[in-house]
């Protein structure tokens, strides 16, 4: 189906077309300049392929599969690769790639976000990253950035991030189930923009006018790197528990909430932009900024416990893990940590500490 | 009540130095024992007794350091010049894991930790630290609590998550030199974003200190741990001649000053002394093993707390590791360093550090160390608790066995703790590797 997709939009629309590692890009200035992002989380499953044995196993299963998904030929569609710098592990693939194979002699694109709360340098820094980037991908298309084409790349995304919001925060009153929307939001991971808002259009259509809310059982927040195994939502309906907020790394993380402040140069508002996403650990966004910014998403939602789902050995998640249980656990919200290899199904073992978490946490809600 | 500054300078100037006269005294005084006849090893290097006497006062100093002078916690490699300038007092938390480390501290203090929600798979300095600051234990008598932690990513980015808890945990504001990774040669803007940084530290470590950065004091800082690095470096190329007059074990040993202490003045005589030494050795082909006849590279950090065992299961075959990535870091830095332009050469410095450069660069490195050094393999810690300095490591093995011709054990440990290796198994794999060669 991706590879249909991806076909089809180098042919009839003549895109270049990027593979994309975790997490935060600038989408923007890769629409603006024709090219399609398709994003590389994994993919889940089993690590397969030569390039299994490459990475040791005390890696997280994203960057471990990723180098097999390439070396096996997966992305042998795509024109080429773009690293942003998440964390220790994506910048090892970043190298590890390009110098010692397995991509061909595709290029490989850098692109740094700053790390810490945004200071005069890392503005100045991100605009001069951002127009350097925009070079690089001139050089593969042979076509440079037209300053209007990224203002209105900037708007399609801000049109995106709105719909995206009102799905995300008008959870309890959509007519979706956690799996069924969730598919339509990680479509956004490389669907070409414009088919990804046309989609979400129909999807906010499920929204119940007028603040009519349907009884959907226990909500929880759920905080972690990517949704994977997407079984785990199935479970989740099973046990009359919904995902009431979300603040995964993937999908609520990347949806710029702040109104848009508009610069005179757009590459220095889509500089704005990168800084204005929400709190994440892979940006290093102070502990305390973040658990407010938790703390909102749960109030807001009306969550009653947190679900950490993470990837096992992701440093930037599973340092905040503790911080995240005392802060809740103070204000007596339950606090679930599940971690995941990115498998295919989740293990009897985790569906049976989620079901009895929502047990617990539907018992308090009671009394 | 004796303030605290004149607690701290009493003890920096008077009490320190007498206590180190005292222990060399008492030293001079028992019998010398020299080496177990049956021991593998050379005769000890003299200069161990300086180095614990330098590291000994640090952590003393360090005790009466907070109320005193402005204090900072510091990752290795911050470009720490700076901070000594302002008269900052600095602990390097990654040290301190260390020493934890070499005392089998690790389950102990990583247990407080896991308590609280951080996971066994984190960087196990990280745990340690984290774990010795919730309990407020230290093999060092006391770390004095910081008014500033200062964090640079050119390791690894773990370091800013866990510096992040820390600021969390004690309140205190986090400075950052965030170092972009390069690829190929470093962009001309990444080199300003962190010059930039560097004189936002400046104001920031001025605030803090209450001092202004006098630019003499910072040139005479910048040339001190040039010349540190020089001389570090000196140390370390004393082991490509046959046989190396010190073992890369002991190089793990005596980085620590120059990470540090670096830019003092104690830190380049302590390597003055130990150049010496190191050079009477090799004129007098004393070596660091009694027989050398395989000479090998480490790569990674050591495994603190197996040191002692390994090096004698590999001296006790006749190995030798002459040279390791990890303390030759040190060395490399003094590269790029211009210590008559501090900031704009720390931002070069500090960014051309081999956990901050591509993989091909680290294998150009070893295959030069490999070459200058004339070693017969490499042992490749693949050390469960440091991603960055372990992934690429499979192909570095191929790689390295491609281009410099030799061979290479891939061995899973970790560097801090013991729970996550396997002694026997590892000391199998070694004697394994070591028979390939026979
Ligand atoms: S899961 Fe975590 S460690 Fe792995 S690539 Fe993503 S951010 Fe990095
Ligand atoms: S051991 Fe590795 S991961 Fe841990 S602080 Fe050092 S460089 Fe970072």
């Amino acid at each position: 189906m991706r590879k249909d997709y991806i076909k089809e939009q180098k042919a009839r629309h003549a895109r270049t077309v990027l593979a994309v590692l975790p997490i935060q890009y600038p989408k923007e200035l890769l629409t603006a300049m024709d090219v399609l992002a398709v994003e590389l989380w994994g993919p889940p499953g089993k690590v397969r392929g030569p390039g299994a044995g490459r990475l040791q196993a005390y890696v997280c299963a994203v960057a471990r599969n990723a180098v097999a998904f390439v070396q096996a030929g997966g992305t042998k569609d795509v024109d080429g690769f773009l690293y942003p710098h998440a964390c220790d592990s994506i910048q090892g693939l970043a190298t590890l790639i390009p110098n010692f194979g397995g991509a061909g002699d595709k290029p490989a694109l850098h692109y740094l976000n700053p790390k810490g709360e945004a200071r005069p340098s890392s503005r100045r820094f991100l605009v001069a990253e951002l127009r350097d980037l925009a070079d690089k991908i001139a050089r593969i298309t042979g076509k440079p950035l037209a300053p209007e084409r990224l203002t209105w790349a900037i708007s399609l995304h801000r049109d995106i991030d709105a719909l995206r919001l009102r799905l995300l925060e008008g959870r309890a009153r959509l007519d979706l189930s956690d799996r069924a929307l969730y598919d339509v939001l990680r479509r956004g991971e490389w669907l070409w923009p414009e088919d990804h808002l046309s989609e979400l259009k129909e999807a906010v259509t499920g929204l119940a006018e007028g603040g009519a809310v349907k009884p959907k059982g226990v909500g929880l927040l759920f905080s972690g790197i990517v949704p994977e195994p997407m079984t785990i939502f199935d479970e989740l309906a099973d046990m009359g528990a919904y995902v009431a907020a979300d603040d995964y790394a993937a999908v609520g993380r990347r949806v710029v909430k702040k109104p848009l402040v508009l610069k005179d140069d757009p590459l220095e508002t889509l500089a704005w932009l990168m800084f204005a996403h929400p709190p994440c650990p892979t940006r290093a966004t102070s502990l305390a900024t973040r658990l407010t910014y938790l703390d909102r998403l749960v109030h807001r939602s009306g969550a009653v416990g947190v679900v950490i789902h993470t990837v096992k050995f992701c440093e930037p998640e599973l340092f905040d893990v503790a911080g995240i249980k005392s802060h809740f656990g103070a204000q007596n919200v339950g606090v679930l940590f599940l971690e995941s290899e990115l498998e295919g199904e989740l293990s009897g073992q985790t569906v049976t500490r989620l079901e009895a978490f929502v047990e617990m946490v539907a018992q308090r809600r009671k009394s | 009540m004796i303030p605290r500054r004149v607690q701290y300078e009493l003890i920096k100037h008077v009490g320190g130095p007498l206590l180190m006269e005292l222990q060399g005294l008492s030293k001079r005084l028992r019998p010398r024992r020299g080496p177990r006849p049956d021991s593998p090893f050379g005769p000890p290097l003299e200069s161990i007794g300086k180095l614990k006497d330098l590291m000994t006062r640090h952590y003393l100093e360090g005790r009466y350091a907070d109320g005193a002078v402005p204090v900072a916690w510091v990752t290795s490699g911050f470009p720490v010049e700076l901070l000594r300038t302002l008269g900052f007092h600095s602990v390097y938390p990654e040290n301190h894991a260390a020493l934890c480390g070499v005392q089998r501290l690790t389950p102990e203090y990583s247990a407080a930790a896991e308590r609280l929600g951080y996971s066994r798979s984190l960087c196990s300095y990280a745990r340690t630290d984290i774990g010795a600051v919730l309990l407020d234990k230290t093999p060092a008598g006391r770390l004095p609590r910081p008014d500033l932690l200062a964090c640079c990513t050119n390791i690894c980015q773990t370091v800013l998550y866990w510096y992040r808890c820390l600021a969390d945990h004690l309140k205190v504001p986090l400075v950052l030199i965030d170092t972009p990774f390069v690829y190929g040669d470093s962009a001309a803007h990444h080199q300003q974003y962190v010059a930039d940084q560097l004189e936002e530290l400046l104001s920031t470590a001025e605030r803090i200190s209450g001092r202004r950065v006098e630019p003499e004091k910072l040139l005479e800082v910048a040339r001190l741990s040039y010349e540190g690095t020089l001389l570090w470096g000196e140390c370390l190329a004393e082991s490509t001649h046959r046989p190396a007059p010190w073992t890369g074990f002991d190089g793990f040993f005596h980085i620590a000053p120059i990470v540090t202490l670096r830019g003092s003045t104690e830190c380049n005589a302590y390597y003055r002394h130990l150049l010496d030494e190191l050079r009477y050795r090799v004129k007098r082909g004393i070596g660091g093993i009694k027989e050398e006849r395989y000479r090998l590279l480490w790569d990674n950090l050591p495994i603190w707390f197996n040191v002692r065992e390994m090096s004698t299961l590999l001296a006790e075959s006749r190995f030798n590791i002459v040279v390791t990535t990890y303390t030759n870091a040190w060395a490399e830095a003094g590269k790029r360093m211009d210590p008559t332009d501090p900031i704009n050469s720390a931002a070069r410095s500090y960014t051309h550090v081999i956990l901050n450069e591509d993989l091909d660069r680290r294998l150009d490195l070893m295959s030069r160390l490999a070459r200058d050094y004339q070693v017969d393999g490499a042992l490749l810690h693949s050390d469960r608790s440091c991603k960055p300095y372990s992934i690429g490591q499979v192909d570095l093995r191929d790689k390295l066995a491609e281009r410099a011709g030799i061979k290479s054990l891939l061995l899973e440990a970790d560097h801090n703790d013991p729970r996550a290796y396997s002694t026997e198994q590892g000391n199998t794999r070694i004697q394994a590797f070591m028979e390939s060669f026979v």
